[in-house]
């Protein structure tokens, strides 16, 4: 989300922005001209080398996910040479760069790029899913009000009173059943919490506005305030936020896929591949764990900079 | 101030009922149960089967089960439920309501006459081992206990010194490194990290540190044991150092992973006393600026800081799940991973209420010492 955002900002602005510069030295008057939010926040964004730098990594890894497994001499579901297993893996070298594993002698770049996909997937799409309904929570309780926000309230309460991990965990041992989009709902549903409380705030203060007292007055349906003009002007807390959520489900997949009660092995995560190189380790397989922890290192990193990024970007107090 | 903890108190008991409901809910609503183990044998016939069910009330609605687990309901009574309406199928019986002394069973023991049910202290049995919840859970908060601890002072101790020395030396070198740890350590799963320090100091190159356990189990028995005990007592200074060997490396996992958002937490914290103007009036009356920074703003600075360590140790206890489960150490975690596994409905319960209890009495002891060490914070 975060990216297409970027990508439908940077389509729009960067052609403006230099015909405007051409401009402004023929005609003085043309910087007049305002600026979008959207483009003062793309201005700013593209001062931020991490959060550039986070984007193409991002920009990489969605790319290597979606390719990747294309490009590869075989299904993900071959195993290479199913009548021999081995004993120990062996390092990686030149023709298996993240070496091989023991047993069924599976390379580990071949289980890496294959498990982008669905790592990526289950991170965003949770995020998505624990996005809308906290917005939907929070600005339903931030614009009703009174009972109908206590009693939102008190369920978020509860919600953030439970240990998340467990009850994920609990919940996709006896629902999940190793599947992909069964994990992104358990984790989509318990992610909604702090944004409903955030977008709560954000439309507290906001319907006390002059805009939405005007709106009212000229009978503007509450729907049509909501979405129209409140929800826009709560949208950079909610992306910034969001990008924390991705990363934090992204991890919390792993562990639970790593525990063996996430998604099965027939589809490969970053977690599960994990799941078998704990018993290698005693031999000193080092390469079968520590490319997909690598490479969860490198997402989460990479979302937080551009997570950084955007909070700067939105920010009217930092300059451009 | 007694007003505002009371009402507090009063406030966390409707969300800790709330918890209990919801967890509930997701345990009954899931398909299979702890009768899910005998799926694959061939030689449970159903009659076993039903017999287990009704011997554990599983073969009850859950609202009847949710009843007796609460202990509102009396689990003695023949009919629990009202059967003849369909619609009212789950509502608990009237007299499944009422103790053995007449009293509604939810009164104290020596009124209702009933000690069963949460309410009366009662968490039940485990159904696959047949223990009292209760003591299986304190057992294994011993070792969650001493594991949270050691890492949670080694942690916050690192953690502020490290964001006071960044924020003193901005921009410095030091400043910058610990940034560059601070998003890695953000961003390292703690279970990869903990795998890769056994690898390191427990696979075969350096063998110098046990991979996991919390005991020597050659050496002694098992860690909490009667019989452990008895060895601690004999050998007091061998076992101590034993358990202090295993409890290295997850103690530096732990340390490591929470150092890195922490100290990030200090230096914004210590930054922005710095630049408060009673720190600027302390340096203009010429004070040394050891005294300033120490005393001025250190200290004020140390105020969210405290609230944020409240806030955490309830993390400290679930968030110990990953590295129990990879350093196989005999806590909580481990308790609930091997719940899960066996669909143990009673200890699963039992945990998330207990963990739930922490975090919700976390939250309230750091908003109290918060207003208790704020002086402008009056309610």
């Amino acid at each position: 989300m975060v990216q297409e955002l970027n990508r439908a900002v940077a389509e729009t602005t960067v052609a403006d922005i230099d015909r405007r510069a051409d401009e402004a030295g023929a005609d003085y008057e043309v910087g007049l001209e305002s600026l979008s939010q959207f483009q003062l926040a793309w201005r700013k964004f593209r001062r931020h080398r991490l959060a550039l730098l986070g984007l193409g990594i991002l920009g990489t890894l969605v790319t290597v996910a979606i390719v990747g497994p294309l490009l590869a001499p075989f299904e993900f579901n071959t195993i290479p040479r199913p009548d021999v297993t081995v004993y120990e893996g062996r390092g990686p070298s030149l023709t298996h760069p993240f070496g091989e594993t023991g047993g069924l002698q599976r390379d580990v770049l071949h289980l890496v790029v294959n498990g982008a996909r669905t790592s990526l997937f289950i991170g965003f799409s949770s995020m998505l899913i624990g996005v809308t309904i906290g917005t939907l929570v929070g600005s339903v309780a931030g614009y009703a009000g009174g009972f109908l926000d206590n009693l939102l309230m008190r369920i978020v309460d509860v919600m953030l009173s439970l240990p998340i991990l467990f009850v994920i965990l609990v919940a996709a041992r006896f629902f999940g059943g190793g599947n992909v989009m069964t994990i992104v709902i358990i984790f989509g549903v318990f992610s909604w919490m702090g944004i409903s409380r955030l977008v709560r705030s954000l439309f507290l203060s906001i319907r006390e506005r002059e805009f939405v007292e005007a709106a009212r007055a000229v009978g503007v349906r509450d729907r049509r305030i909501i979405f129209r003009h409140i929800l826009p002007n709560a949208f950079s807390p909610i992306v910034v936020s969001a990008s924390l959520i991705v990363a934090g489900n992204i991890i919390g997949e792993a562990f639970v896929s790593f525990l063996g009660f996430g998604v099965s092995p027939t589809s490969p995560t970053w977690g599960n591949i994990l799941s078998n190189a704990l018993t290698f380790i005693p031999l000193g397989n080092w390469w079968w764990p520590f490319f997909p922890g690598f490479a969860i290192i490198l997402t989460v990193l990479a979302v937080n900079f551009v997570g950084d990024g955007l909070r700067d970007a939105f920010d009217p107090r930092s300059r451009a | 101030m007694t007003k505002y903890v009371v009402r507090r108190v009063a406030q966390a008991i409707p969300v800790l009922f709330g918890v209990t409901i919801i967890t509930y809910l997701i345990l009954a609503l899931a398909p299979g149960g702890p009768e899910s183990r005998f799926a694959n044998n061939p030689r449970i016939t159903n009659e076993v089967r039903e017999r287990f069910l009704k011997a554990w009330g599983l073969d009850q609605p859950w609202p009847v089960q949710y009843c007796r687990w609460m202990g509102f309901c009396n689990p003695d009574v023949e009919n629990p439920v009202v059967s003849d309406a369909p619609i009212l199928d789950h509502v608990p019986n009237p007299a499944a309501l009422l103790g053995p002394s007449g009293w509604p069973n939810f009164l104290p023991e020596p009124i209702s006459g009933s000690s069963n049910g949460v309410l009366h202290g009662d968490f039940g049995f485990s159904v696959q081992s047949g223990q009292y919840v209760s003591n299986m859970i304190a057992r294994a908060a011993l070792p969650t206990f001493i594991l949270a601890a050691f890492a949670l002072v080694i942690w916050i101790g690192i953690a502020v010194l490290m964001g006071v020395y960044a924020a003193i030396h901005r921009y410095s070198f030091f400043d910058q490194a610990a940034t560059v740890f601070a998003y890695v350590g953000f961003a390292m799963p703690t279970f990869w990290l903990g795998i890769m320090l056994i690898f390191i100091f427990a696979g075969p190159g350096l063998n110098i540190l046990p991979a996991g356990g919390m005991t020597n189990t050659r050496l002694s028995p098992p860690f909490g044991s009667e019989a452990y005990w008895a060895y601690f007592g004999r050998e007091p200074v061998e076992a101590v150092l034993d358990i202090g060997k295993h409890l290295i490396l997850p103690v530096f996992t732990l340390v490591v992973v929470n150092i890195a958002g922490d100290s990030r937490f200090v230096r914004a914290s210590m930054l922005e006393a710095l630049n408060q103007d009673y720190v600027r009036t302390a340096k203009a009356k010429g004070l040394p600026g050891r005294a300033v920074t120490f005393k001025h703003a250190l200290r004020n600075a140390m105020l969210p800081v405290l609230t944020n360590i409240g806030l955490e140790i309830p993390f400290l206890f679930t968030g110990a799940i990953v590295t129990e489960t990879i350093f196989s150490w005999p806590g909580i975690g481990n308790l609930t991973i091997d719940a899960t596994r066996n669909f143990d409905y009673p200890v699963l319960m039992g945990v998330l209420l207990i963990s739930s209890t922490v975090v919700v009495l976390a939250n309230l002891l750091a908003d109290v010492a918060y207003a208790f060490v704020d002086p402008r914070i009056k309610y």
